[in-house]
């Protein structure tokens, strides 16, 4: 099985490109530290200096090297939406799990709260905790994880009901097997390629969302550098300096695209489908 | 059947209420109440402490937090919004015009977005696996993975400012005229389209594949009938019942996607009367505008519910027993 | 950079402004002063400042619900403040004030007409009084308003303010046809260049011209609309690139640089603007309790450098500490100089000679510039031994979860906070020990400014006032209560196709009566 998956992905070249750019997007993302030449918020030149030996994409708005604050750009970014999505597909494991196993109330319970989340735009849910509780990283983290929690829990659920009904869960029953134990032995293992195709999915989604927070003045504070506060920052400039936006643009799109045509191929090797997950939520 | 229809509605009235409570918590956590809100920092920088207790008793601001939301409560079950804390404007006066904004943008939207969603899916299902699938999932994939304040602004330069055809920014009162509303959210209604395009088709093409490989098209494949009728009259109803699943939160997601945009085009909609609202702390008329998109979501949830119910018998025949 | 520059003073549309002060003085018509302006023609203007205060269909005419503050289109006040901060009549003509600067006798202009036809007297400016002083902040030291004959009214104050005049012209004390307290002013009609024909508050107002203008042959244009573009500083300048709006007030000072050069736009710099304030704590146990630290943060900044990067040559000017902007006539140039070096000493004196980490300071955008100034603040403060995290808040109810608290512990924030141009005994007056924007500033010097500042409400002589006003910004320096950097010269844009538009560094205060097109 995994080694047909495997050769499928080969055989796609459009999913070859997809994994090769997410890799040099995650070696630069671990490596930037050690490749700049200036420290991200330096002032190390004058305002808007061109491409020169020293600033080789010359520098921004406030006379920092671009292309330090390029290669670092992505981190937080990057950092937050994992962290974010790591936590709602864990929770949502065990909530779609719990409602699909125990049924009766607390399905109901966990399903009503799930309505009850999808009935509030998110962006009213980012646009009321953010200036709550601030636009630190840990807060940062937690909106992400509310805001994908409730699509995880339906699609474990989901798929945790097919599995219920088949004879090796019936079988974990009359043995005698805890609760817990059913659940960690018996069904994880069976959503488990359910659950990497999820993350990969919400972590696009969840890259794309922090990107506009923090274009929207919601997200990454300043001076970090990131790609959706340097688009903000650029935009005015646009006419003039153009570099100042496309740059970033370019490396936070290259970076979504790359990470859904990678998910996008896995999924269809693994015969799961990718499409649902895909809500701007 | 009708019983389960019926408890689906009572949870819905459940849902709403608990979306409200989830709302007003929310507005108490924000720092700052209407009145702040709406004074300057300057005025805040001459009024005394007093002074401003004795302005938030007037408003009503002073009374506890749980009777505040119990008395909107009361008033909003019977269909009365209240009216605004500053100005004791009638809520439902000052969402009316937005909400008819913001339905016409919707309903464009999906107008334009549902045949073009149609002839992606269908392409790319027929050839699947092929150059023609390839390309254009792709691109839908590239169009998803464009944030809308990216593709908005993009539209904005391209046809407003280097080609003038279309208006920057909307001018129009919330109460213009229908038509000249359409006339003017067309680069909002392709925004919106190119984020959500890809969700759409990939879910039509997935619930097509099915579809083109099952017994029932097979069937209609070996009594000689067109391949291009096969297409269109058996594997597209077939494939609509996955889909409409997926409606709603659909819906829930064109709502946010709805509010970006338009901010981005200052189009007078629901959206921007919500970011409004929270920032002025207009705790009615957030409740009201969240309460009027909840109810789309649900209401959206029950018609995906019930059509599937009368689209595919088996799930007929388990609700009838259920 | 002490105070305005040349080049910005020459750039500004120097005849237009000429002009418009002979008129003013009364030496001559304005109009007669150069080739006649075109009456004629409508001019559609974005403003991109957020209003708290906008109204909705049934009372958004109302001047204190009005667009973006843009009063002086539809109403007029007692008196104006032009854009050199200088008080001159509107609808009073002159004014005078008791000894104690307590009891205010104001003579009012004869012959305004309103927009319905209907005179203007004192029975109006009374009854729009009552309700200011009920619901205007500023307004609410007024004891008592009365009239004194048709064209006089009588001001009676809770204590003596010599600066009164200036709260005649603030932005909510337009002058409103008389009518019980909840009714005046919903009707929309004033005594203003322009009366309004078409509304929604939530986006724009359409005005025509008011042919009753008691400036007589103003205003040029036949309409005027202004469209809130409030919060959405891209959507207003987009408009404007696409030809749908012709100026656009208050712009980012960043989005200069794409105009710069174009022949179909003029730059219009205010003579100031907001600055920036860098609230220091001093409540028990925070480092800013010690003098020689705020002195070091005072000193470890380079002012120029910050005014250049942030605003480019013109756009900026140098604070000095106190609340006062460097284009009002009391200002005193700050008086030390960038030194790092003696910033290191101060603080080794204090007891960091290996430099200090300072608690982590926020800041929220509420110009688009604040996040670039303590950014560029901040690795300044570096090369001085100074470590100063930064954190940006979102705006919305910054200013409440900034003080959170406060009123119980004192306990506020090392923050941000916006200071706008005002009067100076009123700017000044921010740095009472009882305001968090002083960072509850006490001890001996705070005493005596503020015995300074109560000596000067009572001074009804402007040049001794000016003297006191220097004594308290000298006191400023020495004991560095809070710091203020860097300030803005609002900047407006416009169509060049259009002449008469001065910009203002309160932005309530831009006046349309000159505007015509060429």
């Amino acid at each position: 099985m995994l080694k047909k998956s495997g050769k499928r992905i080969l055989r796609s070249p459009v999913t070859m490109i997809g994994i090769a750019v997410l890799t040099a997007h995650m070696a630069i993302a671990a490596l930037a530290p050690w490749l700049t030449p200036y420290g991200s918020s330096e002032l190390a030149g004058m305002p808007f200096e061109p491409p020169s030996r020293e600033f080789w994409l010359g520098t921004d708005i406030l006379g920092r090297d671009y292309l330090t604050r390029l290669l670092m750009g992505g981190r937080i970014t990057i950092s937050v939406a994992l962290c974010g999505v790591f936590i709602a597909i864990v929770a949502g494991a065990f909530f779609g799990l719990a409602a699909a196993w125990h049924g009766g109330m607390i399905d109901e319970v966990i399903m009503r709260l799930v309505d009850t989340k999808v009935a509030i735009p998110s962006i009213l849910l980012v646009g009321v905790l953010i200036p709550g509780f601030g636009q630190s990283v840990p807060v940062l983290i937690l909106v992400i994880a509310l805001v994908y929690v409730s699509g995880v829990i339906r699609t474990v659920r989901a798929l945790a009901l097919t599995i219920a009904p088949q004879g090796f869960v019936t079988a974990a029953v009359l043995r005698g097997e805890s609760n817990l134990s059913i659940m960690c032995r018996e069904f994880l293992p069976n959503v488990l390629d359910l659950l990497c195709v999820e993350f990969a999915i919400r972590m696009s989604s969840a890259i794309l969302l922090v990107s506009s927070l923090s274009f929207l003045g919601l997200g990454i504070s300043p001076p970090t550098p990131d790609w959706g506060l340097m688009v903000s920052e650029g935009v005015g400039y646009i006419h003039t300096d153009p570099w100042l936006v496309i740059y970033p643009s370019i490396a936070l799109s290259t970076l979504v695209v790359a990470l859904n045509l990678t998910t996008e191929g896995v999924a269809n090797a693994l015969g799961l489908d990718a499409a649902r997950g895909m809500t701007k939520g | 059947m009708f019983a389960a229809i019926a408890r689906r509605i009572s949870l819905s009235f459940l849902i709403l209420i608990l979306v409200s409570l989830f709302v007003f918590l929310a507005t108490e956590v924000l720092p700052g109440d209407a009145l702040d809100v709406s004074l300057t920092d300057d005025d805040l920088a001459v009024l005394t402490p007093e002074q401003l207790a004795e302005m938030r008793a007037e408003l009503g601001l002073d009374r506890p937090a749980a009777v505040r939301y119990l008395s909107w409560l009361s008033g909003a079950l019977v269909g009365d919004f209240g009216n605004t804390i500053i100005t004791r404007a009638p809520v439902a006066d000052i969402i009316m015009g937005p909400l008819r904004n913001s339905i016409l943008l919707a309903l464009a939207t999906t107008a334009v977005a549902i045949p073009v969603a149609h002839f992606i899916g269908i392409l790319a299902a027929y050839w699947r696996d092929r150059a023609p699938d390839t390309i254009v999932s792709t691109s839908a994939i590239v169009g998803y993975s464009i944030p809308e304040f990216v593709s908005g602004n993009a539209l904005i330069l391209i046809f407003a400012i280097w080609l003038p055809i279309f208006p920057a920014t909307i001018v129009l009162y919330t109460d213009g005229p229908i038509l000249e509303m359409l006339a003017v959210s067309i680069l909002p209604v392709a925004t919106i389209v190119i984020g959500s395009i890809a969700y759409l088709s990939r879910l039509l093409r997935l619930g097509l594949v099915e579809a083109l490989v099952s017994d029932y098209v097979e069937r209609a494949r070996l009594a000689g009938v067109s391949e291009w009728r096969v297409v269109f009259t058996h594997a597209v109803p077939a494939s609509l019942v996955p889909t409409l699943n997926a409606a709603a939160l659909y819906v829930a997601g064109l709502l946010s996607g709805i509010v970006v945009v338009e901010k981005v085009f200052a189009y007078p909609g629901l959206g921007l009367e919500l970011i409004n609202a929270v920032l002025k702390r207009e705790v009615p008329v957030v409740q009201a505008t969240v309460f009027l998109g909840a109810v789309g979501v649900l209401l959206m949830n029950l018609l995906a519910d019930l059509s599937i119910i009368a689209l595919d018998p088996r799930v007929r025949r388990s609700a009838g027993r259920g | 950079m002490t105070t305005i520059s040349r080049r910005a003073v020459l750039k500004a549309s120097a005849w237009s402004a000429a002009a418009a002060y002979m008129a003013r003085v009364g030496i001559i018509d304005s109009a007669s002063a150069q080739p006649a302006p075109k009456p004629g023609g409508g001019l559609v203007y974005a403003v991109t400042s957020p209003n708290n205060r906008l109204g909705d269909a049934t009372n958004g005419l109302h001047p204190h619900n009005w667009i973006d503050l843009a009063n002086r289109t539809c109403y007029n006040a007692l008196v104006w403040v032009d854009e050199n901060l200088e008080l001159q009549p509107e609808l009073a003509t002159s004014w005078e004030a008791d000894d104690g600067q307590e009891v205010w006798e104001v003579d009012l202009r004869e012959g305004v007409e309103f927009h319905d036809g209907s005179e203007m007297t004192s029975k109006d400016v009374v009854s729009s009084f009552e309700f200011h002083r009920t619901e205007t902040s500023f307004a609410r030291q007024i004891a008592s308003v009365e009239a004194i004959g048709n064209h006089k009214v009588r001001f009676r104050l809770t204590e003596g303010n010599s600066e009164f005049p200036y709260i005649l012209a603030e932005y909510h004390c337009m002058i409103m046809p008389a009518a019980e307290p909840d009714k005046i002013g919903l009707s929309g009609i004033g005594t203003g260049p322009f009366k309004p024909v078409g509304f929604d508050p939530r986006r724009s107002i359409k005005m025509v011209a008011n042919e009753r203008y008691w400036r007589t042959g103003h205003p040029y244009l036949e309409t005027l609309e202004v469209v809130n573009r409030g919060g959405q500083m891209e959507g207003a300048v987009n408009g404007f690139l696409s030809g749908q709006f012709d100026a656009v007030t208050n712009i980012d000072p960043g989005f200069v640089r794409q105009f710069q050069g174009r022949d179909d736009t003029s730059i219009v710099y205010a003579s100031g603007g907001d600055q920036a304030l860098m609230i220091l704590p001093k409540y028990d146990g925070s480092p800013f309790n010690d003098k020689r630290v705020r002195q070091a943060i005072a000193a470890a900044i380079d002012r120029d450098r910050i005014a250049r990067i942030v605003y480019g040559s013109d756009g900026g000017w140098v604070g000095n500490d106190t609340p006062l902007a460097s284009s009002d006539p009391n200002f005193l140039a700050y008086p030390y100089k960038y030194d790092t070096e003696r910033a290191r000493a101060l603080l080794a004196e204090a007891g960091y000679p290996d430099g200090i980490t300072l608690p982590t300071f926020y800041f929220a955008p509420y110009w688009p510039e604040i996040p670039r100034i303590f950014q560029v603040m901040s690795e300044m403060l570096r090369e001085a031994g100074i470590t100063m995290p930064i954190e940006e808040r979102p705006n919305d109810g910054y200013r409440q979860w900034r003080v959170e608290d406060a009123e119980g512990t004192r306990k506020h924030r090392f923050a941000y906070g916006p200071v706008g141009i005002r009067n100076p005994g009123i700017s000044l007056y921010r740095m009472r020990p009882d305001n968090n924007e002083s960072g509850y500033w006490s001890g001996e010097s705070a005493e005596r400014y503020m015995e300074l500042y109560a000596k000067a409400l009572v001074t009804g002589d402007p040049s001794a006032r000016r003297e006191i006003y220097h004594e308290m910004q000298e006191i400023a320096f020495e004991d560095a209560p809070a710091i203020l950097p860097v300030g803005r010269r609002n900047i407006l844009i416009h169509k060049s196709n259009i002449a008469g538009l001065d910009n203002h560094p309160q932005a309530w205060s831009i006046r349309f009566d000159e505007v015509h097109r060429l």
